[in-house]
Order: structure tokens, then sequence, then C-alpha cells
């Protein structure tokens, strides 16, 4: 290799790592040598490589393992003993896997207590549905004139079920409560999320599953937070 | 826009969308002790840390380090802020078990020279058909030191300051070696 060759620095070229003067310099003597210019070609084609390569999952199923693993400290909110609460606590990975369980067994039941929830503000006096203009009548008419959309079942039901819960708050001990702000919280994101990528892009079956899918979570969380409210009353 | 259908079954992600939510969800779920939650992100995640472990260690310690990846990730989720992406948060946390991992194997197996001088890969059976080595194996056969930052810097994207600084290199070692990977790996093309 000739000293003047840039063999040596053109990673560094290639990753914009030279100084001006430096990258200067490597830009002429590139323009008249081809085996530089052949060099600086096979670098780009690794670190494009390298960016395309393809990842593959372990030989064998590690969940087991890692399963077991965990096992000992899982659940840190699962009730350890019976205790005889004053106030009513629960295990959210309880509620959670009920809940996923619900979906799976049924996904209709969401959208049809959507609908229950839905009469009963219907039912319920509501001045303002009246006299204010401003404010559609969506939920009085959505299921009976219509069919409903998704979203709209989804936000009546939400609203709905956020009352119920409001209402009964008092009877969640506070670290149910942290748990269920956090977990709504986060839930809310993923909703936010989920519709920005589906209004970005409509047709994509996955976004508009996963939309569907997170919607229907918060949905069943509100339910059993909103069930639990309820049992002492 | 479109209504979504209830019930439907979950789909997996289409490759050419980059714009899929978080798993938000799954995370709360799983840092609030729910290990089904758990599992799923166990399991869309997998194969991205295995490939990261096994590129960084190589084959031998792949699985059993991939899996206290995910343990550490169970211990660790309650401090996952979300700030930074899901993805970036666990990919930093396997690189940091990883490096852990490459302390306790000691010095045996450190090779990090800073020389220049041109790195060959040899094939274990020189003129056998496997002399014919695709990019991952001869990737698998670079020195320790030149291949931890060509992963690093190549396929994680880290910056060679933050590489220098995880693996306790001299930013210019970071660079030579890299380079020294890159210039042993452009004969081994396989596409
Ligand atoms: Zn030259």
């Amino acid at each position: 290799m000739t000293t003047g060759h840039w063999t040596s620095r053109l990673s560094e070229y290639l990753d914009n790592e030279l100084s001006p003067p430096e990258r200067a310099a490597a830009d002429a003597h590139l323009r008249t040598c081809a085996a530089c210019r052949a060099t600086l070609d096979e670098l780009r084609a690794v670190t494009a490589r390298a960016h395309a390569l393809s990842d593959h999952a372990p030989a064998r199923d590690l969940w087991p393992a890692i399963a077991a693993a965990i096992g000992s400290e899982m659940s840190p909110l699962a009730p350890r003993r019976q205790r005889t609460p004053r106030r009513w606590s629960f295990s959210l990975p309880q509620l959670a896997a009920a809940a996923v369980l619900l979906v799976t067994a049924s996904g209709a039941a969401v959208w049809s207590l959507a609908g229950r929830g839905a009469t009963a503000v219907a039912t319920a006096p509501r001045p303002s549905a009246r006299t204010s203009p401003t404010t559609p009548p969506l939920r009085a008419t959505s299921f009976t004139a219509q069919r409903p959309t998704a979203e709209q079942s989804y936000d009546a039901a939400v609203a709905d079920l956020q009352r119920v819960v409001e209402a009964g708050r008092g009877r969640l001990d506070e670290k149910t409560l942290q748990i269920v702000r956090k977990n709504l919280a986060t839930i809310d994101t993923a909703v936010a999320q989920a519709r920005r990528a589906v209004e970005q892009d409509p047709a994509n079956a996955y976004l508009n599953t996963y939309l569907a899918r997170t919607m229907r979570r918060k949905i069943d969380l509100l339910r059993q937070v909103a069930a639990l409210t309820a049992i002492e009353s | 826009m479109q209504t979504p259908i209830p019930g439907a079954p979950p789909l997996t992600p289409s490759p050419g969308s980059p714009q899929i939510p978080s798993d938000a969800v799954e995370i709360a779920l799983a840092a609030s002790g729910d290990a089904h939650a758990f599992e799923r992100l166990y399991r869309a995640h997998v194969a991205r840390v295995h490939s990261l472990v096994r590129r960084m260690l190589g084959d031998e310690d792949a699985e059993e380090v991939t899996q206290d990846v995910f343990v550490r990730v169970w211990q660790k989720l309650g401090t996952f802020r979300g700030e930074s992406a899901f993805g970036t948060w666990l990919h930093r946390l396997a690189v940091n078990v990883v490096l852990a991992r490459r302390a306790d194997l000691g010095t045996r197996r450190r090779r990090f020279h800073d020389d220049d001088a041109p790195l060959e890969l040899v094939s274990a059976r020189p003129g056998s058909p496997e002399a014919v080595m695709d990019f991952e194996q001869a990737l698998a056969r670079l020195p320790e030191g030149a291949r931890q930052v060509f992963v690093l810097h190549d396929v994680e994207g880290y910056r060679h300051e933050e590489i220098a600084q995880m693996l306790g290199l001299a930013t210019g070692t970071s660079k030579s070696q890299l380079h020294r990977a890159r210039m042993a790996l452009r004969h081994h093309m396989d596409r």
C-alpha cells in the first residue's frame, strides 16, 4: 500500500467522521484512485449488509425456562394469603388475564356491553342532550337508528364506565387505584398512537386490529373495575 | 377510518408497516406482574435479542444469555419510563447483560488488538465447501474485539463514543476495530 492511499481511513470517510480538510483530501484522492473507490464501495456494501441482517429466534423455546426463573417472583400483586379486605383489593394480572379470555371467547361481548351502556345513558336524564345543538345526540341514536361505528361504541362505553368507576372510587384501595390509573394512562397512550397510525394508514389491517384490541382492553379493564366498585354497594 | 372488526384474531405485523404502535399495554400489564403479557413481549422481541446476543457472544452462550436478558427485563420493567422506545431500552439492557457476561468470561477470550494488521478470516477446513462462508459465519469468526464493535456500530447503530464507553476502549480503538471488521467482511458478501 502506498502512503498516498486512503484505505485505512475509508471507514471514517464512509461514516462522515473526517475533518473537513481531511475529507477534502480524501475526495481529491478518490477522484483519481480506482482502487480506493472500489474499497469504499465494498465497505459501503458491508454496512448495508449489516443493516439488512435478519433476526432468528433461538432454536428452542426459551420461555419455559424464563417462566420458571421468574416464577418465584411472579405476580407481586397477587394475593399471597387471604385476608379479609376492608376495601376491595384485586390482582390486576388476574383481571387482565380474565379480560383477555373474555375477548378471546367472545369479541362481540364488549360491543354488546357498549350497547347496553349507551342505552342506559340514553334513558338517564340528560338535559344537555336536548338543549345543546352543538352536542350531537350520538349515543341516544347510535344503537337504535343505525349501526354504530366501533369508535362511537367505544367512546360511549368508556364514558359510561368511567362514570361508574368514578362513583365507586372510594371502595378501591389506594394501591389498586394507582395501578388502575397507571394502566389506563398507558392504554390511552396506546390508543392514541394506534389512532394516529390508523389515520395515516387506514387500510392497514394490522393497525386496525391493534386499535380494536387496545380499545377493547381499556373497556375490559374499566368493566372489571366497575364490577369491583359495585360489589359492596 | 375503517371499522375494526371486533373479535378478529391478532395479526402479526406486516413487514412493511413501520408505524406499529409500541407495546405500551403489554409493558404496563407485565410491569404489574402479568406473566402472560410478559410472555407476549418475550415472543415479540426474542428473535431480535437472541440475534444480538449470538452475534456478540457466539452460539455457545447465546440461549443462556438471552434467557438472562429476559429475566432481567422482568425485574427491571418497573423502571422503564417510556422516555425511549421499549425496543431501545430492551436492547440497551441486553447489551449490558452481554457486557457483564463478557467480563465474567474474563480475558481468556478477549482479543482487543489495536494493530492495523489486515484480518483474514479462514474457514476451519480450507478448501472444503464450508470455505465459502456466508456473511453471518464470517462475522462469527471475527476476533471478539472487532466483532463486538462491528455489531454494536453497524448492526445495532451505536456511536463510537458509546461503544468506547461500553467496552472500555479508546474511541480511536473502536474506530480501527470497526474498520478491520469491515475490511475482513467485504470478502464475504453473500449476496
Ligand atoms: Zn487510493
